[in-house]
């Protein structure tokens, strides 16, 4: 490596949030299910056990040394617990296969999660707790949500769930404060278990859904997360992917203290809410890490800090969505390696 | 007393961009009670609606909830007339395959497409979701579609497209292939020999007129009894 860190992750991470100086901002590539690749694993058996998805988030980790370790597979898992039938690609993330509220009947057999016991979240648990005891020294194990909105759409079939925006906003409601406790209860045991818990909000991206909409059904219950969240003095990190130019500001005033961001101008989104919150992003996951070569990736690195690095509330080097799983080592090394030369402090893109 | 012809259309129009079915429904009723022609209310009125319907998706006034709604109004309101269309018409419509393509199951982009193809007088055949290269080939074949639609949200499942692309040239199918979802970009439909891409449902249309080369009239496929099979809870939507 061509440019030494001073800090380990986790001291830059902490500097960064208490205000202290840092010798470079935050490099964290959204590695999710990218992960299973730094054992060989197929996504299905990174999926299967908290051994697995724990021991390939730590031989990723000594491999890349990123700023962030994720632990994470799919934005339904939530859901799943709560009842949601998932369907296991052999290589590839779970997806919704059944969803759990069929008829509006089904509401009356919902609940709340019980962490410990209930769907894969156990899976995860062990990842979180392995992770923190193998590298938890040198790096915050950070356990990724599926947020209320994105919850209950995954516990409803999110086409119908959308509709019913319109056409049912009562069950809407009965959802989501269904799911913020399962998230709050969540958020209890990934912290207990030693992780710095994040919430992803996919469904409510301004690709789907309006303003309005994002007011009346996800705000509410975002702030109750995030108020939750920082009631363990951590600090409330959203990402939504997909356009989000109409919702930013809803989504700055969250409560979320970063915002982890996708198809936006980064110029645009620190005009609109750099005054309010940290921003994080947004390298194309397809064209940049997928199918760029690293020549295009250190481009791409560049030029998110020419218009990001100096976003007043400040800005984490990331990809605008997950690291596509057949990514190429290259072009991660590439992404990392921009990141560590040219997010040093003061930045130089020279 | 009866209404005027350009008063129930308006109505009609007005229901799918209200996203009022019940409206839809009625007024299609009173289309049939009035003699007012069918097709003519379905063209004029509920089609009217639903290229408004497109304008306010593009403007960002309208999301995917909105879209949804207008057009199970459209449905609707088309199912009632759907009894009173002509049992047979001589138009020869655009034939088009659309689905998501295998690994993946989100749909509701690949609906969107549908939805507003279908509007604009393409003749629609849906395959669904999670949807196995051979089949859109097969398809095409069968059918001598003359676009093939690829649908994805993922970036492990993009590379299928270029799988479909080349099996549809080793198969000597000359449909042409648009390509379209979260990670696709313009770039990488190039590169894997799409004949077109669409950022979203609204260009979608534009995109296919220009791909299918469609200069003249080109009908309302709905306006053909058979082709509204195409009817949302068919065809593999959930």
């Amino acid at each position: 490596m061509n440019s030494p860190d001073e800090m380990t992750p986790k001291e830059r991470l902490l500097a960064a949030i208490q205000g202290k100086e840092i010798d470079r901002l935050l490099v964290s590539p959204l590695i999710l299910n990218f992960a299973s690749r730094s054992l060989n694993l197929t996504v299905s058996d990174f999926c299967a056990n908290g051994k697995n998805m724990g021991d390939a988030n730590i031989a990723c980790f000594k491999k890349y040394r990123h700023d962030i370790v994720y632990i994470f597979s799919t934005t339904s898992t939530l859901a799943e617990a709560m009842g949601t039938r998932m369907y296991f690609p052999e290589d590839d993330a779970p997806q919704v296969e059944t969803p759990f509220i069929q008829v509006r009947e089904d509401l009356k057999k919902l609940r709340p999660v019980d962490p410990e016991k209930d769907g894969r979240i156990p899976v995860y648990l062990e990842a979180v707790k392995r992770c923190v005891d193998a590298i938890g020294n040198d790096v915050f194990i950070v356990p990724v949500i599926g947020a209320p909105f994105t919850t209950s759409a995954a516990l409803r079939g999110t086409e119908r769930f959308i509709k019913e925006l319109y056409t049912d906003p009562e069950l809407i409601h009965t959802l989501m404060k269904v799911a913020t406790q399962s998230v709050k209860n969540l958020i209890d045991a990934y912290v207990k278990a030693g992780g710095v818990p994040v919430t992803v909000e996919p469904i409510a991206t301004g690709s789907m859904i309006s303003e309005k909409h994002f007011r009346e059904f996800v705000l509410p219950y975002l702030k109750e997360v995030y108020s939750h969240i920082h009631s363990y003095n951590l600090p409330g990190v959203l990402h939504i992917c997909g356009k989000t130019k109409r919702v930013i500001q809803c989504m700055a005033e969250s409560g979320a203290d970063i915002l982890s961001i996708d198809t936006i101008d980064l110029l645009e989104a620190k005009e609109l809410v750099g005054e309010k919150v940290c921003l994080m992003g947004n390298l194309s996951p397809a064209d940049g890490m997928l199918k760029g070569n690293p020549e295009i990736i250190t481009a791409m690195v560049k030029d998110c800090l020419a218009k990001a690095a100096d976003n007043p509330k400040g800005y984490v080097v990331a990809t605008g969505c997950e690291v596509p799983i057949k990514t190429p080592h290259e072009n991660m090394i590439a992404f990392l390696e921009a990141g560590r030369r040219f997010a040093r402090l003061p930045i130089n893109l020279n | 007393m009866q209404r005027e012809k350009t008063d129930i259309l308006t109505t009609l129009a007005q229901a799918v961009i209200d996203m009022d079915i019940d409206c839809a429904r009625e007024t299609a009723a009173e289309v049939i009670r009035c003699k007012v022609d069918p097709y003519t209310a379905i063209m004029d009125g509920l089609a009217k609606g639903m290229d408004k319907v497109n304008e306010l998706f593009e403007n960002e006034e309208y999301f995917v909830p909105e879209i949804l709604l207008c057009a199970d109004a459209m449905y609707a309101g088309i199912e009632v007339l759907k009894p009173y269309l002509p049992k047979e018409t001589a138009w020869s419509k655009k034939k088009v395959v659309i689905g998501v393509v295998k690994g993946d199951t989100h749909d509701i982009g690949k609906n969107l497409v549908k939805i507003m193809l279908d509007n604009a007088g393409f003749e629609m055949h849906d395959l669904g979701r999670n949807v196995p290269y051979a089949k859109f080939v097969d398809t095409a074949g069968e059918l001598r579609a003359d676009l093939v639609c690829l649908s994805t949200l993922m970036t492990t499942t993009m590379d299928g497209m270029h799988v479909v692309i080349e099996d549809l040239k080793k198969a000597g199918i000359a449909s042409k292939v648009m390509v379209g979802g979260g990670p696709i970009s313009p770039g990488f439909a190039r590169n894997i020999g799409a004949d077109g891409y669409a950022k979203n449902a609204a260009e979608a249309v534009k995109v296919a007129n220009d791909i299918v080369q469609s200069n003249h009239f080109s009908p309302l496929i709905l306006k053909t009894p058979e082709l509204v099979s195409i009817k949302r809870g068919q065809g593999g939507t959930r």
